[in-house]
């Protein structure tokens, strides 16, 4: 198909959402979102566009998105394929109204009763482009979980641009799990969402992201009154990644709180992005805004763009941010060391300790040891561990 | 036996040692006191290898090697071990977790079975319970949020489990109330066996009234000035350091 362009959505799509991407226009190295993440490569790759065929799916434990198409479908979840979707014209990201455009069709999860699920995404096309979008509807009161994994094998050169409109119902509650890990031989993954909050409503999101391929999540969140949204980032990346996330949250009425937390662990030449802007209107009095990165280099090579950022338009708020980036602390490795600790054993403990501050903060749930189990894994088997020097 | 020889060693450019030697007796109590500024600290750290500390000259010789060309956790594995004047503070490392590791590295060195998990917890509670330490001092991150009696206690706890041959105890009793002092004391006292090395560091005498030193050495400028029995404690307490002759 060639480089991506507007003309290849163009013709298909006359309305609002290519007039916003025209707008906006495709993203560049001058973008400031997508500045540290080497996008013109990513886009001027000549792949195959992928249609997704839509078939009945199983139903099983699972919801799984086979390269673009729900294969497996959870009990108790009911799915659709709307024609026309509303999606948030006040979105910054170009992209996800591309990835709108270039979807055949959202694929809508409406969550009616509690429910709890892995959401694991299968890409397996090599060289390929692959649009598609999942929405997710939260009725109000209720709660859901959802643990969303990738497998990537064999989908070398390929780009996935997908997304998930999420709308979580008046006091319903949305946990969501992302552990995500690519390797160089894998896909590169874009990602443009959107939730929004309801009133009382509750928005957990962790994002556990271990790859040495290119990945970046970019997020619109809107708050409504005393909703809440906690959001929690591990990034650990290795070789020449270029991975992170560019997230807006947005308190739209009183009485909202987010908490926000980044932290990355950077090896290799690898670039980790932390783009966070919270931003409190004038309506949005009684906020409390809470955004806090941190990232721990482990070689000279290594590189962190740490932008967080507060835009505020009232005065009657609590909020606070703060940033830092440096190396393993080298008094707690030494004292470490000087118990008997070999060099690397100490470094490893305290790599650990500073990803569990956010791995733990998953709770008691099965998946905590599970992302710990691949952060090690990752940690322990990453290109790079050998050359680093504290 | 450990030997100090000629030790020259700076920090930060500034040289702090200037040629200071020292013979620590095995299974002798040795005391180092001095002004501020002597570099009763940087001995200390010198010995355990700490990056701050540049050694331009000298050696310490221990086991029949030079332990200065040893890698810290080397050292620490010869059986050297340092009780930090103010120990840091590891978040999100857990204290039974840290210390366990150390003591498995140590078996590991030794060729004897690792202490598995179970057996450590139990032997963690038992010197818990015995330096009066809380209990959740165990699940605790190392040293995060302690008191500085906590710290201390923390730093004696390791000491007893790892079970080193020669203890350098930077400024032990600093900060430390009546009964922390003496819990610290009770166990730096259960480890003399007459076979292991201690080297205290101190400004105070107090200490010493309950640890019954061997020998006192008096650091000036850089070099151990003088040498003398417990009685020189008294003598320095009444005179102070300017008054105390260098040995020649």
């Amino acid at each position: 198909m060639g480089a991506l362009s507007l003309d290849l959505v163009r013709e298909h799509s006359p309305g609002p959402l290519f007039q916003r991407l025209k707008a906006l226009g495709l993203p560049g190295n001058k973008t400031e979102q997508y500045r540290h993440f080497a996008i013109k490569p990513l886009l001027a790759r000549d792949y195959t566009l992928k249609t997704v065929a839509v078939h009945t799916p199983k139903t099983g434990e699972r919801l799984v998105i086979e390269n673009g198409a729900v294969t497996e479908l959870p009990a108790g979840c009911s799915i659709a394929y709307p024609s026309a979707f509303a999606a948030d014209q006040g979105h910054y990201d170009a992209l996800y109204f591309l990835s709108h455009l270039l979807a055949p069709a959202v694929i809508a999860l409406e969550i009616a009763e509690n429910a709890g699920f892995e959401l694991r995404h299968i890409v397996s096309d090599a060289r390929t482009l692959l649009p598609y979008r999942l929405s997710v509807t939260v009725a109000p009161e209720k709660h859901a979980e959802i643990f969303e994994t990738f497998e990537g094998a064999g989908s070398a050169e390929s780009l996935v641009l997908y997304g998930i409109d999420a709308e979580i119902g008046a006091g319903a509650a949305l946990q969501w799990i992302r552990d995500e890990s690519g390797t160089a031989e894998e896909t590169a993954l874009i990602g443009t969402h959107c939730f929004r909050v309801g009133a009382n409503g509750r928005l957990e999101l962790k994002t556990f992201d271990f790859g040495s391929a290119q990945a970046l999540h970019l997020y619109k969140i809107d708050l409504e009154a005393h909703a809440r949204c906690d959001a929690g980032h591990l990034l650990m990346a290795s070789g020449t990644a270029r991975r992170g996330n560019v997230v807006h949250i947005n308190h739209n009425a009183p009485h909202a709180t987010c908490v926000q937390e980044a932290r990355s662990v950077l090896r290799g030449a690898a670039t980790g992005i932390f783009d966070g802007l919270i931003r409190v209107d004038a309506k949005a009095r009684y906020a409390d805004a809470r955004q806090n990165t941190k990232a721990v280099l482990l070689s000279p090579q290594a590189y962190m763009y740490a932008k967080p950022q507060l835009e505020i338009y009232t005065d009657e708020l609590e909020a606070s941010h703060g940033a830092t980036i440096g190396q393993l602390d080298e008094d707690a490795l030494f004292y470490l060391r000087s118990r008997g600790i070999a060099e690397e054993e100490a470094r490893s403990m305290l790599v650990l300790a500073f990803a569990d501050a956010l791995i733990g903060s998953v709770g008691d749930s099965p998946y905590a040891e599970r992302i710990r189990a691949d952060f090690q894994s990752a940690y322990f088997t990453a290109p790079d561990a050998a050359k680093e020097t504290p | 036996m450990m030997e100090i020889k000629n030790l020259h060693a700076a920090i930060g450019g500034n040289t702090i040692l200037k040629g200071l030697s020292l013979t620590l007796e095995k299974g002798k109590v040795h005391a180092i006191m001095g002004p501020n500024g002597a570099g009763k600290s940087t001995l200390s750290k010198a010995v355990v290898g700490h990056y701050d500390v540049d050694v331009t000259e000298g050696e310490v010789i221990y086991n029949g090697q030079n332990v200065l060309e040893l890698e810290p956790e080397e050292r620490a594995l010869e059986g050297i071990f340092l009780s930090f004047q103010n120990p840091v503070e590891v978040p999100g490392v857990n204290n039974a977790y840290f210390l366990r590791t150390a003591l498995n590295a140590k078996e590991r060195r030794e060729g004897k079975p690792e202490t598995n998990a179970a057996q450590f917890l139990r032997l963690m509670r038992s010197h818990v319970e015995r330096l009066g330490m809380k209990p959740d001092m165990i699940s605790r991150n190392l040293n995060e949020g302690f008191s500085g009696g906590e710290k201390k206690r923390n730093e004696i706890l390791q000491m007893e489990i790892l079970q080193p041959d020669v203890i350098l105890l930077d400024e032990i009793d600093s900060g430390l109330d009546i009964d922390a002092l003496k819990a610290v004391s009770e166990g730096i006292n259960r480890m003399k066996n007459g076979e292991r090395t201690f080297l205290v560091i101190t400004h105070y005498s107090r200490i010493l009234d309950y640890i019954d030193p061997d020998y006192i050495h008096v650091l000036r400028d850089g070099k151990i000035v003088k040498t003398g029995g417990p009685e020189l404690v008294k003598r320095l307490e009444a005179e102070g350091y300017g008054a105390i002759a260098e040995d020649t």
